[in-house]
């Protein structure tokens, strides 16, 4: 495969317009295109007001988790690193329970400013933690520390919960995570977020690239080591709290698509072609997950997370089981 | 509770040994006659005890009888049966990390309730077959779980490392959950919330029957556990050693195991998903006992019993008039323990 960006962008397109066909209802094209156009019929009004927010939310999602995951893997040489199971979508998460209920923060921005605290605070303390520990520790020492720091956080925000019950019904939707009706207006904020930190992954690309090598060797060549590590996580924390505060916690994105991207593009592939195909395919596989949410419990609707972990959990098997130095 | 230098057997500390378990004994006993006189009227030690003999007034039996006892009781017992589960994991693993709710074996619990759920009832919400099988559903779905987990590690290419098992754990884990929130979906409401009031993990709709099924596991455990004694020495050596020492290994490993998944589906089958218990317990045992010296295995389990007791306790005397499920508070206190263990065992080892 020479350049499968494009492929991407067309199966990116494609998915986009089958989640504006498919849900409940069937819509002709006919009818989706007079929606977009703006007509103001019954089905054009559900296409436009909650077909559209929910594919257009999916894919900045997707994406900004599969960049997200990427980074994290790429800086932090774990394979298995991931905003979801690393916990940093549940301190996100947290923070915007804690600021709900301590202080009745409930306008988009102010959330989205304490899901970037939140995911910054817990990707410090995980990442923190893993440092401690050092090279011994191992990949799979990263994921038991995040998992842990993920169920005490859990368990913090239940308790939260439980003490205020308003907030548990403005929450309970959120935080089971889903791109369905949710607000459009942090879409203006996500997506211009999304694009710059696609800009700083082009001029962070050279070094990253670097840092396949081993610390001593990318230190050599001129690279800042830790400065770059401590860029890209904390570019990772900003894209995860962006997407939990859109869709709130969504697993296992960040894990699957880097790994497909590095599947089609070879293991020499320069970072930055990978951060645009890692986006694409994240926006994919969220689009095409919503779609497959709103179909297999019709006329309900499955949480995008049990459709995410269906798919991701043999993903993640796999990819433990693969020996060490197989293809990456 | 005591400084660190009692883990060491045979370093005198500040309590003779013979003294440690009967302390244990006697802080249970308080603890059980204190939570069962605090709740809405609050009933002093004495009025408890009184009742507990039958020398109380009718009023306060009732209360204590049919009201608060039973679910103190189960919170020890399911208390005791987790940290036993826990310890019992850990020593079969030679892993002081290993702990039941990690692996995912009371998920798998849950997978099972949930689709006994989905299949025995109808559209009344009424069973078609007794509750009483709910458990057995239980335990069977965290057995059911287990010996996935078990497979995968067997055939795992890279070694059968005790930290790749977690692993495994984590990912199954992840799967039973989106499959119970799936089933809880398709499922019309009545029985999601039948599932919910289940998975929420709290002892609070305790009767004596439960109480009676958690009892007779543990008795069932107890002449196992004496049976596998000495095996349970040997195998705190390395593999080769332990094999000199005429021990079968993989058997002993094997058995310990599988009573460790059942005694925790025994636990989560009635209480629900309490976390972390499997850990703390085992470990505050070790420091305040020792790992080595008789009776760890009991003052394990009397700590899982306090530990339990004291969450639920705390959960429902905290934030009057709600009550915080006592697995919350168990994860609150757990995680900070875990991560200071991994701490911990990395300066000892690394």
């Amino acid at each position: 495969m020479t350049r499968p960006a494009p492929l991407l962008f067309l199966l990116l397109c494609l998915a986009a317009a089958l989640s504006l066909h498919l849900g409940l209802r069937f819509y002709g094209p006919g009818t989706v295109w007079s929606a977009l156009q703006g007509g103001t019929s019954t089905e054009e009004i559900i296409i436009r007001t909650l077909r559209v927010p929910r594919t257009l939310i999916g894919a900045v999602c997707g994406g900004a988790l599969g960049l997200s995951g990427l980074l994290m893997q790429a800086v932090t040489r774990n394979p298995l690193a991931e905003p979801g199971l690393l916990g940093i979508n549940a301190g996100a998460a947290f923070a915007v329970t804690l600021g709900l209920v301590g202080f009745a923060i409930s306008a988009p921005l102010p959330v989205a400013l304490l899901a970037v605290l939140g995911a910054l605070a817990t990707t410090a303390l995980v990442f923190g933690i893993g440092l401690a520990l050092g090279p011994t520790g191992g990949d799979g020492t990263v994921l038991l520390i995040g998992v842990t720091v993920a169920a005490m956080l859990g368990a913090l925000t239940q308790v939260m919960l439980l003490m205020d019950e308003t907030a548990l019904e403005t929450l309970l939707f959120w935080l089971s995570g889903g791109f369905a009706d949710r607000p459009m207006t942090l879409l203006g904020v996500a997506l211009p977020l999304l694009l710059l930190v696609l800009l700083a992954c082009a001029l962070l690309s050279g070094g990253i690239d670097a840092l396949r090598l081993d610390d001593h060797s990318a230190q050599g060549i001129g690279v800042g080591v830790t400065r770059l590590r401590l860029i890209a996580l904390v570019l990772a924390a900003l894209l995860a709290a962006l997407s939990v505060s859109l869709a709130g916690p969504v697993v296992f994105l960040g894990l699957v698509a880097p790994h497909i991207a590095r599947r089609l593009t070879g293991p020499q592939h320069p970072f930055f072609g990978l951060a645009i195909i890692t986006l694409l395919l994240g926006a994919i596989i969220a689009v095409l997950a919503d779609i497959l949410a709103r179909v297999i419990v019709a006329p309900g609707e499955a949480p995008i997370g049990a459709v995410l972990a269906l798919v991701g959990v043999p993903f993640l098997i796999h990819l433990l089981r693969r020996r060490r130095g197989g293809p990456a | 509770m005591s400084g660190p230098h009692l883990t060491r057997p045979g370093v005198p500390g500040t309590l003779a040994p013979r003294w440690r378990l009967p302390l244990l004994l006697m802080l249970l006993a308080c603890g059980l006659v204190i939570a069962t006189g605090l709740g809405t009227s609050f009933l002093s030690p004495t009025r408890v005890s009184a009742a507990l003999i039958g020398a109380g007034s009718d009023m306060d039996e009732i209360i204590i009888w049919t009201l608060r006892l039973p679910r103190v009781a189960l919170a020890v017992l399911a208390g005791m049966a987790l940290a036993l589960s826990g310890a019992l994991m850990q020593r079969a693993l030679r892993n002081p990390l290993a702990v039941p709710s990690i692996l995912g074996v009371s998920d798998g619990a849950a997978l099972g309730v949930v689709t006994f759920l989905y299949f025995f009832s109808n559209e009344n919400n009424v069973l078609t077959v007794s509750i009483h099988w709910m458990p057995v559903a239980g335990v069977l779905g965290a057995i059911g779980l287990a010996a996935a987990i078990a497979l995968l590690t067997a055939g795992d290419p890279r070694g059968r490392d005790p930290l790749r098992l977690i692993l495994y754990g984590v990912a199954l884990s992840a799967l039973a959950k989106a499959a119970v929130v799936l089933m809880m979906i398709l499922g019309p409401v009545y029985r999601a919330g039948q599932a919910l009031r289940w998975l929420t993990g709290a002892v609070n709709a305790a009767h004596w029957s439960d109480v009676f099924v958690v009892a007779a596991g543990l008795a069932l455990a107890v002449p196992v556990l004496l049976l596998l004694r000495l095996p349970m020495r040997q195998i705190t050596l390395d593999p080769a050693s332990a094999r000199a020492t005429g021990l079968g290994v993989e058997p002993t490993r094997a058995a310990l195991l599988v009573l460790s998944v059942l005694l925790t589906a025994l636990a989560v089958s009635q209480v629900g998903a309490i976390g972390f218990v499997g850990l703390i317990a085992p470990h505050a045992a070790r420091i305040f006992h020792g790992q080595f010296s008789g009776g760890y295995l009991l003052s394990s389990a009397v700590m899982g019993g306090l530990l339990v007791l004291g969450a639920d306790t705390l959960g429902r005397m905290a934030l009057p008039p709600h009550e915080l499920p006592a697995g919350a508070v168990t994860a609150l206190l757990g995680t900070p323990v875990f991560l200071l263990l991994l701490l911990r065992r990395h300066h000892v080892t690394g």
